[in-house]
Order: C-alpha cells, then structure tokens, then sequence
C-alpha cells in the first residue's frame, strides 16, 4: 500500500482525511484508484488531458515526479506519495 | 534578521511593477539567510479555469469567481507549479538553500494577508516532511507608488511574526 499525502483543497473529497492508504505500482495507478474510491478527484488533479494540472506537484517520497518518470514513476510498498498544490495566496 | 543585496530588491521591484495591477511571484535562495538570487515564477492565476480555483478553497478567497480572471490575478496569486520545483531543483544543484516566497501586493500594505497566512500553514504541512527548509515570506507593497515596501515574515502556527531586512550592497 501507498501512504497518500491529501492537501487541504482536496481534503472534503476524501471526508477529511490528510493521508489515505492506496494501493498501485505507479503514480497513474494511485490517482486512478485513488479516484475510484473518492470520486471526482482526479479531475481536481488533472486537466482534460491526463496531465498534471499546472498548480499542483506531486511528490513521490522527497523527489518530484517531473524529475523520475512522470505519472509512470513506479511505486513500491512502504513509498510515500505527496499532492502538493505550489505556493499561492491572495487578499 | 533576512540580508539582501540591494539589487535583488530592486529586482523583486521591477518584477512588481511590471506585472502591475498583477500580483507577482518568485522565490529566493541563498545560505545563512543573505540571499543570492530570485527566480521569477509566472502567476498563473489569470489563465486558471473556475474549475481550478477549488484550490482556494478553505482560503477565504470564495469571492474569486465572481471576478474576471484578469481582476483575480489582481487580488491574489498562483506559481506555477513546475516553474517552481525548476527553481527548487537549480538551487539544490547550487548547494543553495530556498530562504523564501516573495509575492506582490499591489493596493495593499506588505503584510500577509488571511489568505497568505492559510495556504503558508498549508505549505508548513508538508514541508518537514518533504525536508525542505522554512522559508521566509516576503511582500512587496506597491500601495504607495513611488516608495514600495518589502518586508519579510516568518510564519508559523497561524501567526506572521516580521523579520527584519538588511539591506547590503550589491557586488
């Protein structure tokens, strides 16, 4: 199983939980499954076409998954997946 | 107590003026809290769909949809995600640590708002676990036109405490 990192945007998908366990051999995987149990939140996590949407990383233990192999990055148990929105804020 | 070499805040300046009425973003690296360099990172707030701004919720910023996204661009910002893990990844290689956030207020005074205070605490949440240092967050106020006003924050526990900038000259 994957330890999931929820970020506060996302936490009402998932009755407000900040870490679900989530099984899966990739990042593509996780979000699928992810999605299967709290429906709707890929969407919230991709655009239209698969990708990752532009304000979000995703983090696989402490490493961005631009820099491993993208969404393909293959998981093992015992890793630990992070959805982390970038930096924003606003009046 | 934050050092800046003086042509790193007129950079942060610039950067805020020219993206006015816009807020603008970036971040900036450096060891033993001087800085030594900013990355400016595009605020992609403007170009987000409705859909998107979900990512506001819980931030007190509700009223966003009921702007144009060129006014919310206005009031509030986005870093574009991978524009920011570059930086993160370019300062790693340089053996430089991300000392902090800097982001513009253009009608406002430099002091974080509510909603920079929440998606800071946001940020917190992560950050020790990911191992990333804790940054400062700076704002750049443009409220008075001709004098702005940088100033540094350290936030933690829901509470912006100001650190104080010393501004030294550049090399």
């Amino acid at each position: 199983m994957i330890k999931v990192r929820i970020p506060t945007p996302l936490r009402p998908m998932t009755g407000g939980k900040n870490e679900v366990e989530i099984a899966g051999n990739s990042v593509a995987e996780i979000i699928e499954n992810l999605t299967s149990v709290h429906p709707g939140i890929k969407e919230r996590i991709c655009d239209e076409q698969g990708e990752v949407r532009r304000f979000i990383n995703i983090y696989v233990n402490e490493e961005d998954i631009r820099f491993l192999t993208g969404k393909e990055t293959p998981l093992k148990d015992g890793d630990e997946m992070s959805i982390i929105p970038a930096i924003a804020g606003g009046r | 107590m934050l050092h800046i070499p003086s042509g790193i805040i007129q950079d942060m300046i610039t950067h805020a003026r020219e993206l006015a009425p816009h807020e603008c973003c970036g971040i900036l690296s450096g060891e033993n809290q001087s800085v030594t360099e900013t990355y400016r990172i595009t605020n992609i707030l403007a170009t987000m769909s409705e859909q998107e701004l979900y990512r506001f919720e819980g931030a007190k910023l509700s009223d966003l949809k009921h702007l144009s996204p060129e006014e919310r661009a206005d009031i509030a910002f986005q870093m574009d995600a991978r524009e920011m893990a570059m930086a993160q990844r370019d300062i790693r290689s340089k053996e430089r640590d991300l000392l902090g956030f800097y982001h513009s207020h253009t009608f406002s005074p430099a002091r974080p708002s509510q909603t920079d205070i929440t998606i800071a605490m946001e940020f917190e949440s992560y950050r020790k676990k990911l191992n990333l240092p804790e940054p400062l967050h700076l704002i750049v106020s443009l409220e008075h036109t001709k004098s702005p006003d940088i100033r540094a924050y350290r936030i933690q526990d829901s509470k912006a405490t100001e650190v104080l900038i010393k501004q030294i000259a550049s090399e």
